[in-house]
């Protein structure tokens, strides 16, 4: 039971990256794979506080939203001037440069990580506690996106995404719109980073590498770029898959390697046959009554 | 008449090719101009930098004594400059009255914290705004597709629904690049009223068009363009009438 518990807690984890991962790449189309060095910067923010200053959980979480927020903009100001391939391409410098960085500082642990990060839940209910939180932020997270979506402002992001240029022409300035989504987005991921560090304690650079944006990315493909419920559906999908091959008691040495296998398979069958996803994105139309 | 736009000596050349070369002209309150001229004459490109979509090499551009210089193009629009595409660039995946709805330059629904702390403001503010695209649509004979994807209208319908999109921006200067191409029947006369309506209400219009007839109709005055040069400039009429003009136009 403790298994599903825990496995619980990190659907909400993933359900919060997934989707707002979703928000930069499917609405925003801003091609950046960086998204786990926020979610690092939120864990590490969290995790420090709790340590040196015995922060408030609920204050140590949200500074570590903060932190992403503010930090997406050392990536976005400089690059989002130039998009596409080239976007891509900074992300990467950006996560692996900072996770670099991570490894070298004496006060975030170094490559060994950082550990000891207080326990705010003491008792047998801990997992449960934690499950229940983190789910409740994923069900927040992918209200909150829904809501910024289906509005005006939603709209200002579609036609952006549609032809950016006759969009400017109207008189909108689209790199704000772009910072803005990039921040919320990151935000949201530093959010999550901060109850993944409560939770497991313990956080190091390597849980942060390029897999992890890899990871990211599967679930957005496989569940639906774009799609406000595809993510979700990815999230749980490529959580449960493992878990579900790991009762076919394979030896260790044909597991690990066949998670990546799979993992790949997906991304090209999808990109194949479904590349919308399993959830195909809405086509616009307009509510008669909104 | 007042004049609401203005260039001078206006200058763009890519590469060896000179697509400005030049050009001075100015366009009044209320005037119709049009641009007419060879494919390549540069037209477009004038658009272009009227708009902002590049900056001229030399030269300056103003709207109501504004200088747009250095301006990009969303500043630009925001400074009364407002544009159809040849190839329409509409939002694909939007309704027409969404692709309305996206247009206006101050839209209170679109800034988070005024959903968030004025929310009757906003919501009174979202339905103005509708009821003004719905009025544009009505005056275009368009409302009955008002919800419809633009992918699923008309040729026609859709030329309309750029104007009908611009003209939401509420841009004082309205640049139309070739409005009727490929445009007949109706949509063809609710075009022309609708222009000759917008530049009576104070708007300073320029097209750009290879429909001469709708030239002849339409404008007070029309600049003749080759090789990135204004040619000549005058009523319609002495244009075509000019036996060099229309060498150069319809080939010798």
């Amino acid at each position: 039971m403790e298994y599903f518990i825990s496995l619980a807690v990190l659907v909400g984890i993933y359900i919060t990256l997934s989707s707002s991962f979703n928000l930069i790449i499917g609405f925003g189309g801003l091609v950046s794979i960086a998204h786990p060095i926020f979610f690092a910067l939120g864990a590490y923010t969290t995790g420090l506080l709790a340590i040196h200053f015995q922060t408030h959980p609920v204050l140590a979480v949200l500074a570590g939203g903060g932190v992403a927020f503010l930090s997406s903009m050392m990536l976005s100001l400089p690059s989002l001037r130039i998009s596409g391939d080239y976007l891509l391409i900074t992300s990467i410098g950006f996560q692996l440069g900072l996770l670099e960085v991570i490894k070298h500082l004496g006060v975030t642990g170094g490559a060994s990580g950082l550990g000891n990060i207080p326990n705010v839940v003491e008792g047998s209910y801990r997992s449960a506690v934690f499950a229940v939180v983190s789910c409740s932020i994923a069900a927040v997270v992918v209200w909150m996106i829904r809501w910024l979506l289906t509005g005006p402002y939603g709209r200002v992001i579609t036609a952006m995404r549609d032809d950016e240029l006759a969009f400017s022409a109207l008189g909108r300035n689209a790199m704000m719109i772009k910072l803005s989504l990039f921040a919320i987005g990151s935000g949201f991921a530093g959010i999550a980073g901060g109850i993944y560090a409560y939770y497991f304690q313990y956080i190091s650079p390597d849980q942060f590498e390029i897999l992890q944006s890899a990871m990211l990315l599967t679930m957005v493909v496989v569940g639906g770029m774009g799609s406000q419920w595809g993510p979700v559906v990815g999230a749980v999908l490529l959580l449960l898959l493992p878990q579900a091959i790991s009762f076919l008691n394979l030896p260790p040495s044909v597991m690990a390697p066949l998670q990546g296998v799979i993992f790949t398979t997906l991304v090209l069958v999808f990109l194949f046959w479904r590349p919308q996803g399993l959830i195909a994105p809405d086509k616009r139309q307009s509510a008669k009554d909104a | 008449m007042s004049v609401l736009i203005s260039l001078r000596d206006v200058c763009k050349s890519f590469g060896g090719i000179v697509v400005a070369d030049h050009i001075s002209i100015d366009i009044q309150r209320g005037e119709i101009l049009g641009l007419i001229g060879p494919n390549g004459a540069g037209k477009t490109s004038l658009f272009n930098l009227i708009s902002g979509v590049y900056p001229a090499d030399s030269g300056s551009i103003a709207v109501s004594g504004q200088s747009l210089d250095g301006l990009n193009l969303h500043q630009r629009a925001r400074l009364g400059v407002a544009r159809t595409w040849q190839h329409m660039r509409l939002f694909a995946s939007m309704s027409v009255l969404e692709n309305l709805l996206v247009a206006p330059r101050n839209y209170p629904g679109e800034k988070i914290s005024n959903i968030i702390f004025k929310p009757k403001q906003t919501a009174a503010a979202n339905h103005a705004v509708r009821e003004r695209a719905m009025g544009i649509l009505k005056r275009m004979h368009l409302e009955s597709i008002a919800h419809s994807n633009v992918n699923d209208i008309t040729f026609g319908q859709q030329k309309l629904v750029g104007l009908a999109r611009a003209l939401m921006n509420d841009g004082e200067c309205l640049l139309l690049d070739e409005p009727m191409a490929g445009v007949e029947g109706n949509a063809y006369e609710t075009m022309k009223s609708i222009v000759r309506e917008e530049a009576s209400s104070g708007r300073a219009v320029c097209v750009v068009e290879h429909n001469v007839s709708f030239i002849k109709d339409l404008c007070n005055s029309a600049v003749f363009m080759a090789s990135g040069k204004i040619l000549e400039r005058g009523s319609v009429d002495s244009l075509l009438a000019s036996k060099t003009l229309a060498d150069l136009y319809f080939g010798a």
